[in-house]
């Protein structure tokens, strides 16, 4: 059944932990991310604390009686994660890790669990089990595959977004998560990557001038501009990497004519909240509706980001007033309905490689957007190949969680993580892999650079940006001067 | 013998069968109840319902997972809960107890159907029993009660098998019965308290994961206050 297995290279290199023995000893900590300095002192009583209190507030008591009751320990969740097909070892089960904080809930949080510890005097929570969780817990990369496996229906993902939750309220939380989220909620950028507004400006000049040498149409990037239909949140690491995406969705809205803008008062879609904190999820969902109401904004246009997506889709109207929260829509579903309306034209000549698309998991697990940007693709792409499995089934890129952020366990992510990705893009055989999500994208490049895989990775309006075809009333015509350079 | 098979037979599978119908009426009523209230604390009403119905669906009738790597298991696992389910509601003798005592009654399995579904629900109670046994994965997970209650499902299969097919003395015939009938009357108390409570909460489960994932908004002063973290920073 495990036909994916590291070797024990690999395996040495990949669970190296990433702190000297000093720090170690003074965090009581052994895991491969760093975690800021936190109060060592009586962890298991402040990890109940944390957790009677997030159960008082929240809705997961609901789901851990609910999971509790049924869970059946069958393993059919085994056959599907990636990580245990990667390591073989049976801790890496999702079963075995929801377990983890299920024992902890029975244990403390139900009657018959502490009626039965109090007469058995057994099952305190230790150091050492929360050692274990956060090891555990963020070793996955919540991937939510294993939750089509079960048969109990137990979501595996939610268990372990709520044991990183608890975790991170005693302190417990990667250092690159929180220095971002710190940056976001509390810097002067109020962004992940502290890009501030000139910069900004700077860079989108920068591609709207590119754009026009390569195109010879005036796309713009608008800023700030009130009422328009779109107000626009990509991964804000988009502007420092992802130019070429960046391009390819300005270029869609130059050719389809619509209302977006750019607002400089807050530009950020990532969401860090959905991978170790409610109350960090929420914040940053209402620095997103604040914008969007600060600019008059009819809808909220996510990029190319599965979480940034997820979140601003599930979650603003669970935070932002339900029916009347602001309608979200993912740039992916927008371009899929301007091609669908004939407002797209792309040229089937321009890409000629072997094309696959990878299905980023936040977009794919729930079946939200799964056949739009292949059917965008499949336009253009003649040399177009399916991956297996795909869609819901989709294997996770191997930096899924947040995890892909934390540039510490990189060799994790690339030979555990990622194992079952790499073989499923070398058995495709693609020159050019796609996948429309700033964290996939970071991921697959890192796996196949580490892996030595001849691949590509690109987002979707990279290839849109150079097969569109625009109408001819928006190019410009450049006129030979007389030293026999162009100039419009 | 003859007073104990009947005390077995009449009040104390009444007693037995009460305890588990209303058992399981109240953990399933608490299940509702809690995922209600979830609704109710939550400003997004939007519910899945396609992705919920099919995923329940797929829960039902879960010939996709047999396309998955663990098959063998599955189709185990599948025939088996096939068997579990339908010998006892539709074997004729079962129909009789309840025609005879309630007055009620409905279409019965023909003697042969009985026959087979007891002998397949018996083998593969017994392989499942050993893939817990020799799968790595699955016996790292396996708590004493998976272990117990597969042999405690077999015991009134094998008893019924015995009672129903062999030619054994009255005395035997009797004890098997006995046998029998306590086996499924302690199976019937023990289902709300234990993880057979999925016959009627698994159902639910993506109703309930679909509303854990709605949180109830502005938790976070509640919490940071009960935490003593107001003002705190990330």
């Amino acid at each position: 059944m495990r036909t994916n297995q590291i070797n024990n290279e690999e395996r040495i290199k990949a669970f190296k932990t990433a702190k000297k023995s000093e720090v170690i000893e003074r965090q009581k900590l052994n895991v491969r991310y760093h975690v800021e300095d936190f109060d060592v002192n009586d962890r298991p009583r402040r990890f109940l604390e944390a957790f009677a209190a997030i159960l008082k507030h929240s809705n997961y008591r609901m789901a851990l009686d609910h999971y509790s009751r049924v869970a059946a320990r069958c393993s059919h969740c085994a056959t599907t994660c990636q990580i245990y097909q990667a390591t073989g070892n049976t801790e890496d089960i999702p079963c075995h890790r929801s377990e983890l904080l299920l024992d902890v809930y029975r244990r403390h949080f139900t009657l018959g669990g502490m009626f039965k510890g109090r007469i058995s005097s057994s099952g305190y929570l230790t150091d050492e089990k929360i050692q274990e969780m956060a090891e555990a817990y963020w070793n996955c990369t919540a991937c939510r595959r294993c939750v089509l496996e079960c048969p109990m229906g137990i979501d595996h993902g939610l268990i372990t977004h709520l044991a990183r939750y608890i975790l991170s309220e005693i302190g417990i939380v990667p250092r690159a998560l929180v220095i971002s989220t710190r940056e976001q909620l509390e810097g002067a950028s109020r962004n992940t990557s502290a890009v501030p507004v000139p910069a900004l400006k700077d860079t989108l000049e920068f591609l709207e001038d590119d754009m026009f040498e390569e195109k010879s149409v005036k796309i713009k990037f608008p800023l700030d501009v009130k009422e328009s239909e779109f107000v626009f949140f990509p991964a804000v690491s988009d502007f420092l990497m992802e130019a070429e995406t960046l391009m390819g969705i300005a270029a869609v809205f130059a050719a389809t004519g619509d209302k977006w803008t750019i607002g400089t008062g807050y530009f950020d879609g990532i969401n860090y909240g959905l991978f170790y904190s409610d109350r960090i999820l929420e914040r940053v969902i209402h620095n997103v509706d604040d914008e969007t109401k600060r600019l008059n904004g009819d809808k909220i246009l996510i990029g190319e980001c599965g979480h940034a997506s997820r979140t601003a889709k599930n979650f603003m109207p669970v935070f932002c007033g339900g029916k009347e929260a602001t309608p979200v829509v993912s740039i992916l579903e927008y371009t899929h309905k301007a091609w669908k309306e004939g407002r797209l034209k792309l040229n089937p000549e321009v890409i000629t490689q072997k094309v696959a698309y990878h299905d980023p998991c936040n977009f794919a697990r729930n079946r939200w957007i799964v056949n739009q940007p292949r059917e965008v693709l499949k336009s253009f792409c003649k040399n177009y190949v399916e991956m297996t499995p795909t869609g819901e089934n989709n294997i996770c890129c191997g930096g899924g969680g947040g995890t892909v952020s934390i540039d510490e366990i990189r060799p994790y992510r690339t030979t555990v993580g990622g194992k079952l990705k790499a073989d499923q893009i070398r058995k495709s055989g693609c020159d050019i892999l796609v996948a429309p999500c700033a964290n996939c994208k970071k991921q697959l490049r890192e796996l196949v650079e580490d892996q030595g895989i001849n691949c590509q990775i690109v987002g979707l309006h990279d290839l849109i940006y150079k097969a569109i075809v625009f109408d001819e009333s928006l190019v410009v015509k450049k006129e030979k001067n007389p030293t026999g350079k162009e100039e419009n | 013998m003859e007073t104990l098979l009947n005390f077995a037979r009449g009040p104390l599978f009444r007693l037995c069968f009460a305890l588990m119908v209303l058992g399981l009426i109240r953990i399933l009523f608490l299940d509702v109840w809690a995922a209600l209230k979830a609704f109710r604390k939550t400003d997004d009403k939007r519910m899945p319902w396609k992705l919920i119905f099919s995923r329940t669906w797929e829960w039902i009738f879960p010939f996709k997972r047999l396309k998955n790597n663990f098959q063998l298991y599955s189709v185990i696992s599948i025939l088996f809960h096939i068997g579990l389910i339908i010998v006892p509601i539709f074997l004729f003798a079962h129909i009789q107890l309840w025609k005879e005592s309630v007055g009620i009654s409905w279409i019965s399995l023909s003697y042969s159907w009985a026959f087979w579904l007891t002998t397949g629900t018996i083998i593969f109670a017994v392989s499942m029993f050993i893939g817990r046994l020799v799968i790595k994965q699955t016996k790292l997970l396996s708590r004493k009660q998976d272990y117990l209650w597969l042999l405690l499902l077999l015991i009134p299969f094998v008893t019924g098998f015995v009672c129903a097919n062999l030619t054994v003395s009255p005395a035997t015939y009797h004890f098997f019965m006995l046998v029998h009938m306590l086996s499924g009357e302690l199976i019937f108390v023990l289902i709300p308290f234990s993880k057979i409570a999925h016959c009627v909460l698994a159902p639910l489960s993506q109703v309930i994961s679909v509303l854990a994932w709605k949180f109830p908004p502005m938790t976070d002063d509640d919490i940071c206050t009960t935490l003593n973290k107001k003002g705190a920073k990330v």
